[in-house]
């Protein structure tokens, strides 16, 4: 995505990105430098597709999570609405839907979740934060409802899209790349994406202006929703069954944390997808570690903390070195 | 006025050669100033006088580059807010500093609640708050959350925990700027006490009926000289408005031809309660109406009204015998009304995304689905150009550019549209430096000769003078006169906006 800017220098923001994740790209190659010589299995291709496999859904999710904070949102949902919608999913496919009608079921659900939390946000004025935190907290229970807290197999339907590959490069990661691809040029290209960027950096002069700042926070939350509809059947084509506890708050909370390591601002107005690639490549290499050097798994959630933490304090210190 | 100690008492405070300048501009250059105990003296001047600059230095908030302040004889050696306080100097700004859902006695008491074995003691703190307002007569429950006090109240509350922690030379930067009659008269009437237990009082204000009323003293700034000091017994109104307004003209009015304007922007019945009252006014094509009051007064609902940016007005906008409704923010921009703000950063630009963003975002072959960023460049090229829109990097964040510059930017993003109608230009050379506004006052001339009605609200004389074709006073929320700009000399306005007999 980088070299899309270099080309024009005056418009483009990216020249001065580059530098700002400078200091990530750097952290996160010394950590797989680390890794690669404290294991012989990080740096092989099986490993890495495999780590790539693992992101693809985070990634999916902080895309877009990344244009909704550019617009001065935030949704606390995105992980228990890929739990429900990997619960029904696999209900509807395992009473024998056909795995085409269950997908899109998957993703016009998602939008659902996505258009209640924009409605409550925008019509009754609620705080995002506990708005979302609200609907987490129900859809985490709703998973469980819906699946009577037993595994729910998908059956052999989704196989193909969570194992195969193109070329090498999983159909995962492919679409987790469109998705990237998507949310950056979106932000980039799009009057849509640059309104977000106006609506998080100044609401009322985005209003005065004509930019309709309610509907479209609304459409934000929903493209929100049907990624995390989306990111649900690529979990569920991943781990064949739906069982209590896939996903639901504490993947959000990594995708959060992913996106603000990537240096999205959480008031709005910035927002940077490379960084928030290279967030969840982070939390990726990390949770892969842990697991290689046969580090308590305990230790994976300190871990993110850590580096949500350190992540925070250093773009808060640089953005004060600006003023 | 009789009881008070002679105007040749010892002086409390002393302000002896005060120079200060930012940057290149100077805003205060060798001023003079004495306060004396008991005794109320009122501090006046136009915008840019220095009379902010003033009340800074003496609180301590900005260092003078030269000069002395004693208090009591003593010279102040330390700077900064905290040694002001202590020796006894104390700010009540024009914005309150109090905390609104808290009650009137814990902010009586901010930050130095009664405890007793570490727990805040209840008892006491209503106990002194009460004994506090008794002592100064004011009539307010000191159990009431500030934010449900009346309007002039929290005033009252501010002065009173001033003057209780301790000050005894109490600035008090316009008071009743926003206040009808009767709040006003409460506060004057705790100045009068408190000056009558010897507090010496720097009183600024825009009224000139209330500091001929309430001072003793007064002392006139202008472009950062004392021009006039004294009793103010001994002098007039109008001697007051001279010494204001003096004799030189800073902006040239160039000839316009008066014309006939056909009206296209008609405002009628403009109310919001506490505020504003029954404002209307009309402005034709190619003309620029001008509605002037004191800072703080009713014409600033103006650009909250018509831009839609607040509801809870009564009145009827109409663009060319069409109406508006302001709140339909679309429409009404689709119908060719623009409001551009007085707060630039807050409510006008988006400070992080580029200066060309920013002034083409209401621009309709910029904004497609698709950015088309060669043709976004090319607009905001010729936006920048017309408004004068000057940067030293290619294209910064718009909030690193200078206030002229912000200015000028904001202008363009508003106005550079081909299909602009009417306009509301909201104080449009706030805290800009000298040389930009010429420019910004040439630009909206320009703008007013291709056809644009131009609405102005401002608080400055000059600036109306300079532009405007016709003015509206406005003085607590009412409009009071209506004039021609050619039929008024600078006196006169200010006379119609400041009050006082001529």
């Amino acid at each position: 995505m980088n070299s899309i800017g270099l080309s024009r220098t005056t418009t483009l923001r990216l020249p001065p990105a580059l530098g700002r994740h400078a200091g990530l790209a750097a952290v996160l190659l010394l950590i797989c430098l680390y890794l690669s010589l404290r294991s012989e299995v990080f740096a092989t291709t099986p490993n890495v597709v495999n780590v790539l496999r693992q992101v693809a859904v985070m990634a999916v999710l902080a895309a877009g999570l990344t244009v909704l904070m550019a617009a001065g949102g935030l949704d606390f949902s995105l992980g228990s609405q890929v739990a429900v919608v990997v619960a029904v999913v696999a209900r509807l496919l395992e009473s024998g839907a056909h795995v085409v009608v269950a997908s899109i079921c998957g993703v016009l659900l998602g939008a659902v979740f996505g258009l209640v939390n924009g409605l409550v946000v925008t019509v009754f004025n609620v705080a995002p934060f506990v708005t979302t935190l609200a609907t987490a907290t129900v859809l985490d229970g709703a998973a469980l409802i819906a699946m009577q807290g037993q595994s729910v197999s998908a059956g052999g339907a989704l196989t193909e899209l969570g194992t195969g590959e193109v070329l090498g490069i999983p159909y995962l990661l492919l679409i987790a790349a469109v998705v990237i691809a998507g949310a950056a040029a979106t932000l980039r290209w799009t009057r849509f994406g640059r309104d977000a960027l106006a609506i998080g950096g100044n609401a009322v002069a985005a209003r005065l202006g004509g930019i309709a700042v309610p509907r479209h926070t609304v459409a934000l939350y929903v493209a929100n929703g049907m990624l995390a509809g989306l990111a649900g059947i690529m979990l569920l084509s991943r781990l064949g069954a739906a069982s209590p506890g896939t996903a639901g708050l504490h993947l959000e909370l990594t995708v959060v944390a992913a996106v603000v390591i990537g240096g999205t601002a959480l008031h709005g107005g910035n927002a940077t997808v490379a960084g928030t690639v290279l967030g969840v490549l982070l939390l990726g290499v990390v949770a892969n570690g842990i697991n290689l050097l046969q580090i308590d798994s305990f230790y994976q959630s300190v871990s993110v903390g850590v580096v949500l933490l350190v992540a925070a304090v250093v773009n808060q210190l640089r953005h004060r070195g600006r003023h | 006025m009789t009881d008070r100690p002679p105007a040749r008492a010892t002086p409390t405070l002393q302000m002896r050669g005060i120079v200060k300048s930012y940057g290149g501009a100077t805003a205060l250059r060798g001023v003079d100033f004495v306060a004396r105990a008991g005794r109320i003296h009122a501090l006046l001047g136009m915008n840019g006088a220095g009379k902010s600059t003033l009340v800074q230095i003496l609180s301590g908030a900005v260092a003078a580059d030269s000069g002395v302040i004693e208090v009591d004889g003593a010279p102040l050696t330390h700077q900064g807010p905290r040694a002001a306080r202590a020796a006894g100097i104390a700010t009540v700004y024009q914005r309150r500093t109090l905390v609104p859902a808290l009650s009137v006695a814990e902010n009586l008491m901010l930050g130095r609640l009664p405890r007793r074995r570490r727990v805040v003691a209840w008892r006491d703190v209503h106990d002194r708050a009460a004994s506090m307002l008794a002592d100064l007569d004011l009539d307010l429950d000191p159990q009431t959350a500030v934010d449900t006090l009346g309007p002039g109240s929290p005033t009252l509350v501010e002065i009173a925990r001033e003057s209780h922690r301790g000050g005894r030379i109490l600035i008090l930067d316009e008071p009743t700027a926003s206040l009808g009659g009767h709040d006003a008269a409460l506060i004057h009437r705790l100045v009068r006490q408190l000056a009558e237990g010897g507090t010496s009082v720097v009183y600024i204000s825009h009224h000139l009926d209330e500091v001929i009323d309430l001072s003793d003293d007064v002392t006139i700034l202008r472009d950062g000289h004392v021009v006039l000091t004294a009793e103010t017994a001994s002098t007039s109104a109008a001697e007051i408005v001279s010494a204001m307004v003096g004799t030189t003209v800073v902006n040239e009015r160039p000839p316009r031809p008066a014309r006939a304007h056909t009206p296209v922007l008609r405002i009628e019945g403009l109310a919001k309660p506490g505020r504003i009252a029954d404002l209307s006014v009309t402005v034709g094509a190619g003309e620029i109406v001008a509605v002037i009051g004191p800072a703080g007064d009713g014409h600033e609902e103006l650009f909250p009204f018509l831009s839609g940016m607040r509801s809870g007005y009564d009145g009827k906008v109409s663009l060319r015998d069409e109406q508006i409704r302001p709140r339909r923010i679309r429409s009404s921009l689709r119908s060719g009304l623009r409001c551009v703000t007085g707060d630039r950063l807050g409510t006008g630009l988006v400070p992080q995304l580029s200066v060309d963003e920013n002034v083409t975002a209401l621009h309709p072959r910029a904004r497609r689905p698709l950015m088309r960023w060669r043709q976004l460049r090319a607009a905001a090229g010729e936006a920048r150009a017309r408004f004068g829109v000057v940067t030293l990097q290619p294209n910064p964040p718009v909030a690193a550019l200078s206030g002229g510059n912000q200015q000028k930017a904001l202008l363009a993003k508003w106005l550079s549209g081909t299909a602009v109608s009417a306009c509301l230009l909201e104080d449009p050379t706030g805290g800009v430096d000298v040389r930009a506004k010429a420019e910004i006052h040439t630009i909206i001339e320009s703008l007013a000769e291709s056809g644009i009605a131009v609405l102005l609200t401002s608080s400055d004389t000059d600036e109306v003078m300079r532009l405007a074709d016709r003015v509206v006073v406005v003085r607590a929320g009412r409009a009071i006169a209506e004039r021609r700009v050619d039929d008024l000399t600078h006196d006169a306005l200010t006379h119609l906006l400041l009050g006082g007999s001529q």
